[in-house]
């Protein structure tokens, strides 16, 4: 792991001055923003069993299919399509450092999205809490959320790595990572809404089903509750889509 | 240059390498060394297995089979090791497009393990030898023209003082300035660097590299100092003879001197008689050195003799041309 702090210097300097990243900022914050401002209409009319906040992070799917492939896509496809990654790697820099330092990065980027993000239900309770309304949400509510989208970001950015590492082309690579988080947030949506209980031949589910609940942890992680399953889901998840990275990157010629 | 230690018998070895893929096969059994501080020019027809062979010997490709050793360390066994005595400037020379000259040199310097002390120092010392101070340092790689990302390429290459540089068609794409400064750079690196160099201009590398090896459909064909390869591929020597003598006189005259010498007319007799005629000689004839001795001694009228030049590119094409294996040397 050498070199990973230039790389990472590096790639996080590349990362705020690339079109790229802003224009995902610009989208992110537009849909997070629109999102959020229809859950306070909501809040407003009626009351909702969903907090402002916690109704407004219970669509991170949105951003999380839409924005996050825009940021790796090009990590490893466009280096690949111009040899640039093989240059780099005649240095004596490792591909392990090489794919940590490029994961991290875009990791910092997706957690600072999310803090801008932060700023809104911020200005919402300034400006509007005063006037009468009723609670706009929780503050831990609002970061138990954040700590839900930085740790799951963790397995979500590396499969969006990984995605990246195994193709040439940027387009495929943000595709094959919209299809793969897709298929990750859909089962265990779809795992949870199955009647296995009543299925005995689904029964060997019952325990993945209760590792794959995407939304179960949001939840989780917004009422305060703090179950290490996620964590080892999450973190496994993650040293195993960048070690497929590293040999990826490794077994390239 | 790095830490002193002793210097290996070659800075570059490949030892029977071979590569295959699938049933193509791109190297076969392939051979050579660099001695330290020699300059090779690495040739063959397109296709021949160069950047093959060169990307093996960079570490950025595996081999099916063989060794190859950069200052004396394996590059399958300790890549990072031989990465650390070899800079490699690939054929299309990728470079990314958006960041400054002088920002990428930087980075690739603490990439390449340069002091950080010394990473200014050495940044600012390259651009000064490939020419990019002035005109290049502080713009966009992306907007550069193709001979200024060739130096860039070349550029990163010596950043680290590295003891081996490959360089896999340099001169490229540049125009003949250009290339006239960058073979008085590589000129510059000889007994600094070993380098291997792969280029299609064999005037280029004729002029630059002090030894040359051929390979041919992956396998080695040739390889030794020009001289040497001149004397084991010329079949013949050859002079262009411009005399008023006939065929019949000069063939006569040739004989005298090398019983096997050959006569054969180019022109005919021109304005005041001249006659154009090429004499071929076994090339390891001792009348090749007195031929105008002779001819002026037998009474010919004689007005021009030269020995026709078998350069590089004639060496080139009889090494292609025999069989892969045949007269090897080593």
């Amino acid at each position: 792991m050498r070199h990973f702090r230039t790389l990472l210097a590096h790639e996080l300097r590349s990362a705020a001055l690339s079109w790229n990243t802003w224009a995902a900022a610009g989208l992110f914050l537009a849909l997070m923003g629109g999102i959020h401002y229809f859950a306070l209409v909501d809040a407003a009319r009626a009351p909702v069993p969903r907090s402002p906040v916690e109704a407004t992070l219970w669509f991170f799917w949105l951003p999380l299919l839409c924005v996050l492939p825009l940021l790796t896509m090009r990590t490893f496809a466009e280096e690949r399509r111009s040899g640039t990654l093989a240059a780099l790697l005649t240095t004596p820099a490792s591909p392990a450092a090489v794919v940590w330092a490029k994961f991290l990065a875009v990791w910092i980027v997706w957690a600072l999205f999310w803090l801008a993000f932060a700023v809104f239900p911020f200005l919402a309770e300034q400006r509007l809490a005063g006037a009468g309304a009723h609670a706009l949400g929780e503050p831990a509510a609002l970061w138990g959320g954040l700590c839900f989208i930085a740790v799951s970001g963790l397995l979500h950015v590396a499969i969006g790595i990984l995605c990246s590492c195994v193709t040439r082309s940027a387009a495929l690579a943000a595709l094959l990572a919209f299809m793969s988080l897709l298929a990750l947030t859909a089962a265990g949506g779809a795992l949870e809404t199955l009647p296995i209980e009543s299925w005995e031949w689904l029964g060997w589910l019952r325990e993945p089903a209760a590792h794959l609940r995407t939304f179960g942890h949001l939840q989780d992680f917004t009422d305060g509750v703090l179950d290490a399953r996620p964590l080892v889901l999450y973190g496994t998840g993650t040293l195993l889509c960048l070690g497929l990275a590293v040999l990826t990157v490794e077994g390239q010629e | 240059m790095n830490e002193a230690a002793p210097l290996p018998e070659a800075a570059v070895v490949a030892e029977r390498l071979t590569k295959r893929y699938g049933s193509l096969t791109a190297v076969e059994d392939l051979s050579f060394s660099v001695a330290p501080g020699e300059i090779v020019g690495f040739l063959g027809p397109n296709g021949a297995g160069k950047s093959t062979t060169m990307r093996i010997l960079a570490g950025t490709m595996s081999g099916t089979s063989g060794r190859a050793a950069i200052w004396g360390v394996s590059v399958a066994l300790d890549p990072a090791g031989a990465k650390r005595h070899l800079a490699y400037m690939p054929e299309n020379n990728p470079l990314p497009e958006d960041l400054r000259v002088e920002e990428y040199l930087t980075l690739r310097a603490r990439l390449k393990d340069v002091a950080p002390d010394r990473v200014a120092e050495r940044v600012r010392r390259v651009m000064e030898d490939c020419d990019l101070t002035r005109r290049a340092s502080g713009r966009l790689i992306g907007q550069l023209s193709k001979g200024f990302r060739q130096r860039v390429g070349i550029a990163d290459a010596l950043l680290a003082e590295p003891r081996v540089v490959i360089l896999d068609e340099p001169t490229i794409g540049l125009d003949p300035h250009q290339i006239l400064g960058i073979r008085e750079l590589i000129r510059s690196l000889r007994g600094r660097m070993a380098v291997l160099i792969s280029s299609h201009i064999l005037h280029e590398v004729e002029q630059v590299c002090d030894k040359v090896v051929i390979i041919n459909r992956g396998r080695l064909v040739a390889q030794g100092r020009t001289d040497d390869l001149r004397r084991e591929l010329r079949p013949e020597a050859a002079f262009t003879v411009v005399t008023r003598a006939d065929a019949a006189a000069l063939l006569a005259a040739c004989r005298a001197a090398e019983p096997a010498a050959g006569v054969a007319a180019v022109a005919g007799a021109g304005a005041g008689g001249w006659n154009t005629f090429r004499v071929t000689l076994p090339a390891d004839s001792p009348a090749r050195d007195k031929l105008a001795d002779a001819l002026v001694g037998a009474g010919l009228a004689l007005r021009e003799i030269a020995e026709e030049r078998f350069g590089l590119e004639d060496i080139f094409l009889a090494a292609t041309r025999r069989a892969p294996g045949e007269g090897r040397r080593s």
